[in-house]
């Protein structure tokens, strides 16, 4: 099809289509920010409220607790329902702790990429080696992004991999923010039917990136996204020194 | 001991509660600060045995009580803090700690609901030891697994762990139900694997321990 014919078809001047693919491209890097400061707000409200709220409770239970035990009059129901709701809502604390963290952690903000990863890499049952060096902070969308693919594919990694050692990296390439996540385990990953790693996909292409997955059978297992830095911040090697 | 708090916590219901649960345990509270901004004088002021402060404080809630808390311990060496927070990162315990860990704690905030054991972290600290949440002490371990740390026995990660928790070979010992002369052998086994010379005192131990999970 020539040029002319989908002007055509969509009505349109090449102004006009430049016009409209600028207007879409600034609508959408909008979203996206207003989606990563949305995360950050809702994070900051559970750690606020509920959160606070649910420690409190955990504490008075512990406290009823602690006096049922030290007395010897205590009714042996009374006791077991105590120490069960105690229990409980100590889980419950854990819980949302994590859901918390899951849809941001707050760290990330405050220290970055390499702070954030030590979390996710304490609660891989597979060894993970982590090599991140970035010589400045990225902007916060892309940051989040890289940390939710290393968070997704070690998931992934510790539920299917059978693998012995999972390698994270991070560092820039002209200009771009290349994230590797691999493991010697089984391979055979199969990404295309939903999962995680599909709608990270989304996020990451949102960002003008691209995810890729290697996965064959027999392994390894790769992960790999890149997201591309603001040039200006983040000028190609030879570019002149602003 | 009869300990002199100060409470560092923004919010209300939290602060309350841990003043009600230290002011039934037979402490003081002597100061509640809702914000980091006047601690320094307040410490200066009231010299209290310990320091219980949050991380997260107005005015940006993002990492106020870690910088509170360095900013005190460099006027004042000797003051004893217990840092709590909703989350704990390796990051922000190596920042602590960084120049010297006694009389630093560094806790998961749930762990007020188990009353006991956090009046007795509080103690612990306000005596000079150093008390680190368990998930902090996973994430120094899982960021050094190569090297030294790979020749460790499952059983001496687990030691090496509940030291770093500042936990005492009686303490270890109980947790791990085996003999404080099986938990000594351990620890002699880690620090010949790992080359850090024995010493003699519990707190020494955790220093040296520390230090080698933070610059290994």
């Amino acid at each position: 099809m020539d040029s002319g014919l989908i002007k055509g078809m969509l009505g349109g001047s090449t102004a006009e289509l430049r016009q409209r693919v600028e207007t879409l491209t600034v609508s959408r890097d909008a979203s996206v920010d207003i989606a990563e400061t949305e995360r950050r707000r809702i994070e900051r409200d559970l750690h606020d409220g509920v959160q606070a709220q649910l420690v409190t409770l955990a504490m008075d239970l512990g406290m009823a607790r602690q006096k049922l035990e030290a007395g010897n009059d205590a009714d042996p129901a009374v006791l077991a329902l105590v120490e069960r709701a105690h229990d409980d809502s100590k889980k419950a604390v854990a819980d949302l702790r994590n859901l918390v963290r899951g849809i941001h952690p707050a760290v990330l903000t405050d220290r970055g990429l390499d702070a954030a990863v030590s979390s996710l890499t304490a609660r891989s049952p597979i060894p993970v080696d982590v090599s991140i060096a970035l010589a400045k902070r990225p902007p916060a969308t892309i940051e989040s992004a890289a940390y939710f693919v290393i968070a997704e594919a070690l998931t992934n990694a510790a539920k299917h991999s059978n693998a012995s050692l999972i390698n994270v990296d991070a560092h820039v390439v002209d200009s771009t923010l290349r994230v590797e996540i691999r493991d010697d385990g089984v391979g055979g990953a199969d990404i295309e039917h939903g999962g995680g790693l599909s709608g990270l996909a989304s996020r990451v292409a949102a960002l003008e990136g691209r995810l890729r997955v290697a996965s064959p059978v027999g392994g390894p297992t790769i992960v790999l996204a890149e997201l591309p830095l603001p040039a200006d911040t983040w000028p190609p090697p030879g570019a002149p020194v602003a | 001991m009869t300990m002199r708090i100060v409470i560092v916590e923004d919010s209300v219901l939290l602060r309350e509660g841990i003043v009600r649960l230290l002011s039934e345990s037979g402490h003081e509270v002597v100061g509640q600060l809702v914000d980091a901004t006047t601690l320094l004088a307040t410490v200066g002021e009231l010299r209290p045995d310990l320091v219980v402060l949050d991380v997260r404080l107005p005015p940006t809630f993002t990492d106020e009580g870690i910088e509170a808390a360095v900013a005190v311990r460099s006027e004042h060496p000797t003051q004893a803090i217990l840092v709590l927070s909703q989350y704990v990162e390796e990051r922000y315990a190596t920042e602590l700690l960084a120049n010297d860990s006694e009389g630093i704690g560094y806790l998961l905030k749930e762990r007020v609901a188990d009353v006991g054991d956090f009046v007795d972290a509080c103690q612990r600290v306000a005596g000079g030891g150093t008390v680190l949440d368990p998930e902090v002490v996973a994430q120094l371990l899982s960021r050094r697994r190569r090297g030294p740390f790979d020749d460790l026995t499952p059983r001496e990660r687990e030691v090496l762990g509940l030291m770093a928790e500042g936990r005492s070979n009686v303490g270890i010992a109980r947790m791990l139900v085996v003999s404080e002369g099986a938990v000594e052998k351990h620890i002699s086994s880690i620090f010949s694997k790992l080359g850090l010379a024995s010493s003699d005192t519990e707190h020494r131990r955790v220093l040296a321990v520390l230090h080698y999970l933070q610059h290994s």
